[in-house]
């Protein structure tokens, strides 16, 4: 089996046979639309590092805070358990 | 191209950074040529019309990535084409389809001592068939498309004497197997 397909053509390309596919108000409408997206993009990822962000804050000081509280508790039932 | 085409195209492309309207320039001026180019690669000018509209649109989303390198913007425009056909081909797991111009044909080739006959131009075709893919884009970009080999080394992302050496091979192989002289030896 041959690697590639070759036809032949008679009729040569003209410069002008292409113009009914000529549509530049597609492509602009396409790279508006696609610039449109990438900026709902920007500002979600802005919005989901700052989430992030926050969350990671929380957490970090929920978890001091609770070492805060249970040190007390510690050395108090290690004073009690003292003969 | 002249150097005042190309500063006049980078004129437009700075241009069109800002404004994407002012790009419409550069599309009709290489809308036909794309077209072709592609519809070389498909033989089919629907498939044709579809892929060279993501062209644009692709060269138009990352225009700001351009930057000039030595070779014309079309290059680059080619380059993104050239892309999109292999894209199609990947997904649709075809054989790539090469359609050629006969009067192409016959201008790139000169028969040593007789004149063209049918049946010279098939076997030719035959011939050009089992080619690799990448000998045959070289020939067509330098012959079809009539690129110097810097162009084609950009296109093909591959290097100038990368594209010169590939060229070469195909038409000597051309000249072993037919003893024709090939038009455009240098």
């Amino acid at each position: 089996m041959s690697r590639n397909e070759i036809r032949l053509r008679r009729k040569r390309l003209s410069t002008h046979g292409s113009d009914r596919f000529r549509n530049y108000g597609f492509v602009l409408k396409s790279h508006e639309q696609n610039q449109r997206l990438k900026k709902i993009l920007k500002v979600f990822t802005f919005f989901a590092v700052i989430l992030i962000v926050v969350v990671l804050m929380i957490i970090l000081f929920r978890w001091e805070t609770r070492g805060t509280h249970k040190t007390p508790i510690e050395n108090s039932e290690k004073i009690q358990t003292i003969p | 191209m002249t150097e005042e085409e190309i500063r006049n195209e980078q004129e437009i492309i700075e241009r069109s950074k800002k404004d994407a309207k002012a790009f419409g320039e550069l599309y009709e001026k290489y809308f036909d040529p794309i077209f072709n180019y592609i519809y070389r690669q498909t033989d089919d000018e629907e498939l044709a019309a579809d892929l060279c509209s993501q062209t644009f649109i692709n060269a138009l989303n990352n225009l700001n990535r351009y930057e000039f390198r030595g070779v014309p913007f079309s290059a680059w425009v080619y380059k993104i084409a050239g892309n999109e056909v292999n894209k199609h081909y990947r997904k649709n797991k075809g054989r790539k389809i090469f359609s050629i111009e006969e009067v192409k044909v016959i201008e790139l080739v000169e028969k040593a001592q007789e004149g063209w006959d049918e049946e010279l131009i098939t076997k030719l075709i035959d011939f050009m068939k089992n080619l690799p893919t990448d000998m045959l884009q070289v020939l067509e970009l330098r012959f079809f498309e009539d690129k110097d080999f810097k162009e084609i080394a950009f296109i093909l992302d591959i290097t100038e004497s990368g594209a010169k050496m590939r060229t070469y091979r195909a038409l000597d192989k051309l000249r072993k197997n037919f003893n024709i002289k090939v038009k455009y030896d240098e």
